[in-house]
């Protein structure tokens, strides 16, 4: 198919704590097939994916799609630090990206998503009438598990830096209920988004609408991992259709380097084709 | 002080790019480029960059911080800091039109940002001065006796290494087999003009020699900011100890040099992110005196 040319317009949303930074792409001269609405991952992982979003979200624009990329509250280039943003906040922003790209668009409107963006997309929409589609990478599919892996972050540099590790996953969950901030990896942690993310159970809100789940792993095949498998096998027996697959690459949101999976964006994009 | 953020598109070549302006209502003549560094796009590690462009706006200087060809969510293919002229002069172009109250500009590079800065500085005669955070002078020999000098020298003398190792948590057969590959590797002679990492993305033979010529080229006042826990910084100051032309560049009065104490490479807490950014102001409001 020949790729249409496509705009790219960054601009200053406005949002309930401040400016959200975001990218709109879309088609030059013909009207979009749809609107895609991307929402992005927590902290570091947000900047080692940027340019693997942005390679999806041109390649989206190319095939006809307009795609609209939003930094969260704290995010990026949005306004506000890190600490002052909550989950809340972040379904807010996502409902704001939402209502703007709706009224931009025609067509039907899908949410992708990667990591806990993945999740937050989720969230989105089953509070929301009228996504079509949910395409998700990697997602994060409990949230408690990842808080602690977030939080190894922490120990794992203190370690580096040859302290002793003051402390354990433990101890660090006790000092956000108690309302203090944490410092990981140069991110303030506040104690509502450590709450609100804690919660973040994928396997207790089915999905409202047909879903593309893919994941990055060793080895390609049909299904995803199987930590994921048994939510969307969960997920299926409660009537949703979702399509599973993992390409074979690294995971580009944690590499040391930047890295890229094409296969990962032939595969989305084929996926998007076939459903509309 | 008040300031905007404005959203701008770009081009370089046949691509386009994305940046961001910061401006004040009455921005200083001076205005920052900051230019992106290692594996990161124009935000910085945990928004490094973001939050430096707020915080010189809010003392009345203007910046910029955009993605070059192949970084975020600019086009192109992946590139690496030897290659990114064409993008910096297109990116001051671009923030000199949309803030024209700024008439000179200060280069800000962290890391290989900061080698690519040296790069560039001395062709552009916009370009009065040199914002450089632990610059990227890495070679697998100036590494490793980096890693003698100040991890197993430091270590022997600490008691905890010795605690360590007599009961069992440190293996010491891994320990000597560190150390004297590391010993090999550095007492291996390398000439300069060759001397490059391991990685060619991580610089091609010669880089630190043309880094070094730029330095030379260059007539502007330059602050080195180095972090005091940082195996890169450390490369860079053994280096400027090491090699002579080095040293006495960098003993010119033109340049000064400063260090964060126990900060690592990025910079990673709001404590030595507010230090770099203070410094950042004050080298800037002190503007020629040193010349």
């Amino acid at each position: 198919m020949l790729q249409a040319g496509f705009e790219m317009e960054p601009f200053f949303l406005s949002g309930e704590r401040g400016a959200l930074f975001c990218v709109h792409l879309y088609p030059s001269h013909i009207a979009p097939k749809g609107g895609i609405l991307y929402l992005h991952p927590f902290a570091e992982e947000m900047h080692k994916s940027r340019r693997m979003a942005a390679l999806q979200a041109r390649r989206f624009a190319a095939e006809g799609y307009a795609v609209l990329q939003v930094d969260l509250t704290g995010c990026g280039d949005s306004a506000c630090d890190f600490g002052d943003a909550t989950w809340e906040t972040w379904l807010a922003d996502a409902r704001r990206a939402f209502a703007w790209l709706s009224a931009k668009a025609t067509g039907p409107i899908i949410l992708w998503g990667l990591r806990t963006g993945a999740s937050l997309a989720v969230e989105l929409a089953s509070a929301l009438p009228g996504i079509k589609r949910l395409i998700l990478w990697q997602p994060v599919v409990n949230g408690e598990q990842y808080l602690n892996q977030f939080l190894r972050i922490k120990l794992a540099s203190e370690m580096l830096s040859g302290n002793q590790a003051q402390s354990g996953t433990k101890d660090l969950r006790a000092k956000l209920e108690a309302g203090e901030n944490i410092e990981v990896g140069g991110y303030m942690l506040g104690g509502a988004m450590a709450r609100d993310l804690a919660r973040v159970k994928l396997a207790d809100i089915p999905s409202p609408c047909p879903v593309e789940w893919l994941e990055v792993g060793a080895e390609e095949g049909e299904s995803a991992s199987p930590a994921s498998q048994r939510i969307v096998d969960a997920w299926r027996a409660a009537g949703v259709t979702v399509h599973t697959r993992t390409l074979s690459g690294e995971p580009f949101w944690v590499t040391q380097e930047i890295t890229e999976c094409p296969s990962l964006i032939e595969a989305t994009t084929e996926a998007i084709s076939r459903s509309i | 002080m008040k300031y905007t953020e404005q959203a701008i598109v770009f081009n370089c070549a046949d691509c386009r790019l994305i940046g961001i302006a910061t401006q004040p209502e009455t921005p200083a003549e001076t205005g920052v480029l900051i230019v992106v560094g290692g594996p990161q796009y124009r935000a910085g590690s945990h928004r490094q960059f973001t939050l430096l462009a707020r915080q010189l706006a809010g003392q009345g200087v203007a910046s910029m911080r955009f993605d070059y060809r192949g970084m975020g969510d600019s086009e192109g293919d992946m590139r690496n800091f030897e290659a990114i002229d064409a993008d910096i002069r297109a990116a001051i172009d671009t923030f000199l039109k949309h803030a024209p109250e700024v008439r000179r500009i200060a280069i800000w590079g962290l890391c290989d940002a900061a080698s690519a800065a040296l790069y560039y500085a001395h062709t552009d005669t916009r370009v009065s001065r040199l914002i450089l955070l632990n610059p990227w002078v890495h070679t697998e020999a100036g590494a490793s006796r980096v890693r003698l000098k100040y991890y197993y020298l430091s270590r022997l003398m600490q008691r905890s290494f010795w605690t360590k190792i007599l009961s069992g948590k440190i293996e010491l057969s891994k320990s000597v087999g560190d150390l004297s590959k590391s010993a090999r590797s550095a007492a291996k002679g390398e000439s300069s003009t060759a001397a490059a990492p391991s990685d060619p993305r991580h610089g091609s033979p010669g880089y630190i020699e043309r880094m070094l010529d730029g330095l030379k080229r260059f007539q502007g006042e330059i602050l080195f900011i180095l972090s005091g826990n940082d195996l890169t910084a450390q490369e860079f100051v053994a280096l400027t100890q090491r090699d002579k032309r080095w040293k006495k560049l960098c003993h010119s009065p033109r340049i000064s040099s400063e260090t964060v104490k126990k900060a690592n490479h990025t910079f990673s807490s709001q404590t030595w992110r507010g230090q770099v950014e203070t410094r950042t102001v004050q080298w800037l409001a002190s503007s020629g005196k040193s010349i």
